[in-house]
């Protein structure tokens, strides 16, 4: 304390907030340095390969390249041919419609069998768990190169069990039917995942509850459908939401069944459409493009819900 | 005919835990009924076996005569109020008291009847719309009794519905508990290891003890006669002083020998009941801290203000210790004091009150406390004289730890 | 109520040491007396059963793809193309499949060299992922420097970026770096992981009081020191389900390296089984190199499924839920 403020008459107001402000953060400052050198080196990693990139990729996409005069500044050329390509937002409808359908099936899944966890009602729960969290140790590239093999024309076992049910001539790599497909290989890939994190989701629920409810008389269904489910409901959200952007980035599984002679196109998804225009066609700029523009759309979902929901007094 | 009837019922539990063992228990129709002892003693297991939340691992559990040992919670008509009150978060507070009411498939307009009914017993008809997270702890209490008053149970069971309060709600919801059970009327098992709680609320009280009852009566037999020294101990607040001591053989009279000090007891009392055979033998002797009579400083006559008309207080039924601290409470003071006998302890770590004491205490340590008026002049350093109402002792078998009868 | 879910650091403390029938039987104990007795629900037998039989059914749909490719390793191409797929065939080529993992089958790459490229990545990316995230999670949760929350929000709202925007213009820098062709250019990019900030925050909220870390500085010891001895060893369950996440995050990352290599000795698994596959079915039956891939696949999920089975009991799922419990 300085001699000042000893010597300050003594109906004078105790210390300004402004004195105290400058005091306390005098102290904590070094604490503060310290803080930031346990964030620093991820911070570094993070500007150069997150944020430098991200800024590079806006740079870039504000630039066309010719055959003749080199690369030029077009301003938002690159921008205009994106959202004007057909192509890239039927590949954007392709991925909405295959997360549209998928998530809630895998989710419906993946919580029937969270509940069959939680309620301890098969034997051997534990080795279910095991053996349903199997695929998440499976590279997806492993895991689409081995359903393409299932799923073949010619010679895939699965394609001889639908011909051996009177579907001859059915094409799991089809275009008609190879959006179908990928969704049965997500749904393998990802269900005991999810079922895993809404496991851990319900045991949370107190137990109390539950025997409230038992005591209640309320029905098994009603106690999973209408405490257990609610109460579980900011996890199901957050499922939905990173399955969602999980979703829209949909890339490996066309890509590997691509080269398994599956009917994937150059657009199919909007990834699927930036790899092909920026490295095989060698489009960096208009590529590049195309990934903001999928990044803009994702965050302004993203936000748009979170307000949403901020709005309907579900987040704080 | 007993609303609820518990014989030899046992629980071992999967890990191998005994928690609870023969516990003989009836609670009469309309009956409130406290279980209470230290935590782990049995008491949660208890009430969850008669909710039919726990297997019966051996034993007879009747509800109005019918043996329900393997009758499903939900047939049982039982409503237990949970200690952390278990409400359903996502659901308003109205549909917390009206959920059973809903799964019976009672019309909407009679439920929700019911449910303002009950919510109006409670003081609850301005926060039906609210959802738990917004209430305080009481008003959560409350929702949690509602949603077992509605549905009109044969029988309560109560688990510590009050450990999470804070004292002065307690006190106060304590009324309030007793004040909802004359109105409904139906019969209660309450859970509690708080002993005032115990004693203030219960119709009668049972005192367990690692899965044991130690005895089972009204608060007034449990606090006159305590059936033991777990008992003795237990129940009382302070808790009762507790000595080892000998009981001298003389002829005609009944001594007993506390540390240096003799306690001459009236020849009457030492005939009656079982004492006289411990003549010559060690006992137990405990006396409760409001039953030694503050009489004033040393070389004052003992008074003893209070002792029953008719029991005359033999020449030097008197105790002098030794004064280590006075704390005032306003109405009355408590006085620790030494005595040189040795102190008998029962679970000290279960009172906290006592744990509290040795760690303000100076060498040599209190082992010993009375309630006295609020301005019996005693200071610390300063030596006391209490007189003593003979009858007003309780002995124990050292051995056994059960109480010697005296006749009372 | 997430705090005991989360954050049961106990796990890792020193006790006696307990053999692992000991605590899977304690284990078994201690979820059966968590859970609720089944009859409790009320629920039929038959109910019960025909719950069991799902199980069952969604068990075999999650093996069947495993039980394919366990089978196919030991055929012949012809084998695979025209012996019952769920069964074995003449002639048992396991171990001739095998061998060829270790050559240079059409000049491509060799699968072993793959297999160490992906270990490595794996190791340095993930394992140097996992600590810059303990570091940064503690450092987020424990202390308040200027701009600390913009900070985060930001690190977190990367989450909602593309790979391939980030992973696009990395390519772009490198080429002009020359980290096209550098195992660096590959793990650099690894060492960052969102998620694994946004995990280890959450975890030391919930694992490494406060009250600790002031009781640490009151007795003087460095904020290293208090870092080192005080949280890290309360920090290791959230540290080691980090660690598997970006583990299977690196191994499994198939965009940017196939970007931004172009020798194929540099290849993860990942990309070499994947050109494999499709030079495979550009040359029709013709290029014998369908065993190769099947016995590739094989050989790549082995280890890491045999990797969770050992660390499953360090999985904390619940930690991808501890920031919804506000
Ligand atoms: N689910 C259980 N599994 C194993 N032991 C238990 C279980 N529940 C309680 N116990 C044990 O049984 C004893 C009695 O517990 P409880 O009835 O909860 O006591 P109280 O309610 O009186 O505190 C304790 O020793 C406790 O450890
Ligand atoms: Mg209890």
């Amino acid at each position: 304390m300085s001699d000042t403020a000893l010597k300050a008459p003594r109906n004078a107001p105790p210390r300004t907030a402004a004195a105290r402000r400058t005091r306390r953060s005098a102290w904590s400052r070094r604490r503060d340095r310290r803080g930031l050198a346990f964030v620093a080196p991820f911070g570094i990693a993070f500007t150069l390969f997150t944020i430098v990139p991200l800024l590079y990729a806006i740079y870039e996409s504000l630039f066309t390249s010719r055959i003749i005069g080199g690369t030029v500044f077009s301003g938002f050329g690159n921008y205009h041919q994106v959202l004007t390509s057909g192509a890239f937002w039927g590949g954007f409808v392709r991925v909405i419609v295959f997360g549209a359908i998928q998530i809630p099936i895998m989710l419906a899944i993946a919580f029937f069998f969270a509940c069959v966890f939680d309620l301890g009602v098969a034997k051997a729960s534990r080795l279910f768990r095991t053996i349903f969290f199997i695929p998440f140790a499976v590279p997806i590239v492993v895991a689409a190169l081995m359903w393409g093999f299932l799923l073949e024309p010619s010679y895939g076992p699965i394609t001889h069990l639908a011909n051996a049910f009177g579907f001859g001539g059915t094409n799991f790599l089809s275009s008609g039917l190879i959006l179908p497909s990928i969704i049965l290989i997500a749904i393998w890939e990802w269900t005991g995942y999810n079922s895993i994190i809404l496991y851990t989701a319900l045991k949370s629920v107190p137990r109390d509850v539950v025997e409230a409810a038992i005591l209640d008389d309320t029905p098994l269904w009603k106690i999973i459908l209408k405490i257990k489910l609610p109460m579980v409901r900011p996890a199901i959200v957050m499922l939905i939401f990173l399955n969602s952007i999980g979703a829209l980035q949909l890339f490996v599984e066309p890509e590997i069944l691509s080269y398994q002679g599956g009917s994937i196109t150059n657009t199919w998804t909007p990834i699927v459409d930036v790899y092909n225009t920026s490295i095989a066609n060698a489009q960096y700029n208009l590529g590049a493009a195309m990934a903001v523009v999928l990044g803009l759309v994702i965050i302004v979902v993203s936000v748009a819900s979170m307000i949403f929901r901020r709005q309907r007094g579900e987040l704080s | 005919m007993s609303a609820v009837s518990m014989e030899a019922l046992t629980k071992v539990y999967a890990t191998g835990a005994k928690a609870l063992d023969a516990l003989d228990l009836q609670v009469a129709h309309g009956e409130f009924a406290v279980l209470v002892g230290p935590s782990g003693c049995g008491k949660t297991t208890a009430l969850r076996m008669v909710a039919g939340l726990e297997d019966i691992t051996s034993g007879v559990l009747r509800l109005e005569d019918r043996v329900v040992n393997g009758v499903s919670p939900r047939q049982r008509d039982v409503a237990m109020i949970f200690q952390n009150y278990a409400l359903y978060p996502h659901l308003t507070v109205a549909r917390n008291i009206g959920f059973s009411l809903e799964n019976k498939k009672i019309p909407r307009a009679e439920r929700d009847e019911r449910v303002r009914a009950a919510a109006s017993v409670l003081g609850l008809a301005d926060l039906l719309g609210r959802k738990p997270g917004q209430l305080s702890g009481g008003q959560r209490q409350r929702v949690a009794m509602g949603r077992a008053i509605v549905r009109e149970p044969a029988v309560f069971l109560m688990d510590e519905p009050l450990s999470n309060l804070d004292a002065k709600l307690r006190v106060q919801m304590r009324g309030e508990i007793l004040r909802v059970h004359r109105r409904v009327g139906a019969t209660t098992l309450y859970v509690t290891h708080d002993q005032t709680e115990a004693m203030t609320m219960g119709d009668r009280v049972a005192v367990l003890r690692s899965g044991r009852l130690e005895q089972y009566g009204t608060p007034r037999e449990l606090y006159d006669r305590p059936a033991s020294l777990f008992v003795a101990s237990f129940i009382g607040s302070p808790a009762m002083n507790l000595y080892e001591a000998a009981l001298e053989a003389a002829a005609d009279q009944c001594v007993v020998v506390l540390g240096s000090q003799r306690l001459t007891l009236a020849p009457a009392g030492a005939e009656r009941g079982g004492l006289g055979a411990y003549r010559g033998r060690k006992v137990i002797v405990g006396i409760r801290p409001e039953h030694l009579a503050a009489p004033g400083i040393e070389g004052a006559k003992p008074g003893i203000e209070g002792a029953a008309p008719g029991i005359e207080a033999a020449a030097g039924a008197s105790l002098t210790v030794d004064v280590r601290l006075v704390e005032p409470l306003g109405s009355a003071q408590l006085v620790h004091f030494t005595i040189d006998a040795p102190e008998v302890r029962e679970d000290p770590a279960e009172d906290t009150e006592q744990l509290a004491e040795g760690e303000i205490m100076d060498t040599p340590v209190a082992n010993g406390i009375a309630v006295t008026g609020p301005r019996t002049p005693a200071r610390a350093g300063s030596r006391i004289t209490f007189g003593v109402d003979p009858g007003q002792l309780h002995f124990f078998d050292p051995d056994t730890r059960e109480a010697i009868d005296t006749g009372r | 109520m997430t705090a005991s879910t989360l954050a049961s650091p106990g796990d890792t403390a020193a006790g006696p040491p307990e053999s692992r029938r000991q605590r899977r039987k304690r284990e078994r104990l201690q979820e059966q007396a968590a859970a609720i007795p089944v009859h409790l629900y009320g629920l039929r037998r038959g109910t019960v059963t025909l719950i069991t039989v799902a199980c069952v059914l969604f068990a075999i749909f999650t093996l069947v793809p495993v039980a394919w490719i366990i089978i196919n390793s030991t055929k012949s191409q012809t084998g695979i193309f025209s012996s019952f797929a769920f069964w074995f065939s003449r002639p048992f080529d396991f171990f001739h499949n095998f061998a060829l993992l270790f050559q240079n089958v059409d000049g491509n790459g060799t699968y072993f060299q793959w297999f160490g490229n992906t270990v490595l990545y794996a190791a340095l990316g993930g394992g140097g992922a996992t600590a810059l995230a303990g570091f940064a999670g503690y450092g987020f949760a424990r202390f308040r420097f200027r701009g600390s929350k913009a900070y985060f929000y930001v690190i977190v709202g990367a989450l909602l970026v593309p790979v391939a925007a980030i992973t696009l213009p990395l390519y772009l820098v490198y080429a002009k770096a020359h980290l096209i062709n550098s195992i660096w250019g590959m793990i650099l990019p690894s060492l960052v992981s969102p998620v694994g900030v946004y995990l280890m925050r959450t975890y030391v909220d919930l694992s490494v009081p406060r009250e600790l870390i002031d009781a640490a500085r009151i007795d003087g010891a460095g904020e290293a020191r208090i870092f080192f001895r005080v949280a890290l060893p309360l920090m290791v369950p959230g540290l080691m389900t980090v660690l598997l996440l970006s583990v299977v995050a690196v191994w499994n990352n198939y965009f940017l390296p196939l970007i931004i290599f172009t020798k194929n000795s540099l290849y993860p698994l990942t990309v070499g089984i994947g050109v494999w596959s499709q030079v495979a079915e550009r040359s029709g039956g013709n290029s014998d190199l369908y065993p190769l891939v099947v016995m590739g696949g094989l050989v790549t999920i082995v280890p890491m499924i045999a990797l969770f089975l050992v660390l499953q009991r360090y999985w904390r799922g619940g930690m991808l839920l501890g920031s919804i419990a506000n």
